[in-house]
């Protein structure tokens, strides 16, 4: 794989987001990971709540409306996110931590499109009480976001090869 | 006494406090809090920031009084937060206390605060009164406005520490 990483790090793009002194190169892209992730898993955790027993006055069909916010953090980050890879390639995907990462943002986002899809086949719309599974759903959902994010912090603790310095 | 010879004092003591140097000699104790630091900042944007979308018109149809009801749950991750964040100020105060971005990030934090008082005396009040199609009044969208933007830029200035810190003492 190493002529891979080196060849993404001598492009220019790569060059820029490393060595740019401007805010506007890897700091800015590092500020809309952050922003996007908030956004993100905010949103999971709204939806979450609300089906774990909190804020029962929010009506279940109106959960939707959230959608958008969740999906607008996630493409902010899946962009965001390639220009950091393309940044440091090397310490991401030598990193085994980054895969664990990948696969627990994919099982975290499965576990939305699950639990939206239950919400909408409740036989009572509005029901006070819901069922047992749509719970333990919501609250591994909780799990998956947490563990994701440790595993994305860690992430600048656990590399074990950099080919390029780093900056920040 | 000058603000650079506080700031001075503020450093020794917060650097020698027993949570200070129990940061700096753990291995695992910084990542683990930062971890919980992103957890708690996810929580607060999930409650505070979507209120604060839903009091610019975002979510029509969602009851205002109902939403208000995970504000609890933000000032949680709030707590999370400032007690997580206090240990890192206290790990490294140096790292911090001279950092511009830092000084931003308090500034920011403190608005976001007095628009809290703002919000809970000029507007509340008639809000929870408002059917959930109800258009937000002025107050509300300002409230909520302030609010975004300045956890937004506590996040940003946040991200930005690592980028403006001193040279260590």
């Amino acid at each position: 794989m190493d002529p891979v990483f080196t060849w993404i790090e001598t492009t220019s793009l790569s060059i820029w987001l490393r060595e740019s002194p401007s805010l506007w190169a890897f700091p800015f892209v590092l500020i809309l990971h952050t922003v996007g992730l908030a956004f993100l898993v905010g949103s999971n955790v709204l939806v979450d709540v609300r089906v774990l027993g909190m804020a029962r006055g929010v009506p279940l069909r109106t959960l939707e409306r959230y959608g958008v916010v969740m999906w607008s953090g996630f493409w902010l980050n899946a962009v965001s996110g390639v220009l950091l890879l393309i940044a440091y390639p090397t310490k991401a995907l030598t990193n085994p931590l980054f895969f664990v990462k990948l696969a627990l943002i994919a099982i975290g986002l499965g576990m939305w499109t699950k639990l939206r899809a239950r919400l909408s086949a409740l036989p009572v719309p509005e029901a006070p009480v819901l069922p047992p599974r749509l719970k333990a759903l919501a609250a591994a959902s909780l799990i998956c976001w947490a563990a994701g994010i440790t595993a994305g912090r860690l992430l600048a603790y656990t590399y074990s090869r950099l080919t390029v310095d780093l900056i920040g | 006494m000058t603000l650079d010879s506080a700031l001075r004092a503020l450093e020794i003591t917060l650097r020698t406090s027993p949570p200070g140097v129990w940061i700096r000699h753990s291995v695992w104790g910084w990542p683990v809090l930062e971890s919980l630091h992103f957890m708690g900042m996810s929580v607060l944007i999930g409650t505070i920031g979507l209120f604060d979308l839903r009091l610019l018109g975002f979510a029509r149809g969602v009851p205002y009084a109902a939403l208000h009801r995970l504000i609890p749950l933000g000032i949680g991750a709030y707590t999370l937060n400032l007690v997580t964040g206090l240990c890192f100020l206290s790990g490294m105060p140096d790292q911090y206390l001279w950092n511009p971005a830092f000084r931003f990030k308090v500034t920011f934090m403190a608005v976001a605060g007095l628009n809290v008082l703002f919000f809970y005396t000029r507007v509340f009040r008639r809000l929870e009164q408002l059917a959930p199609d109800t258009p937000p009044p002025f107050g509300a969208r300002l409230a909520g406005a302030v609010s975004l933007a300045m956890w937004i830029g506590v996040m940003s200035a946040g991200r930005l520490l690592t980028f403006f810190r001193p040279p260590y003492v």
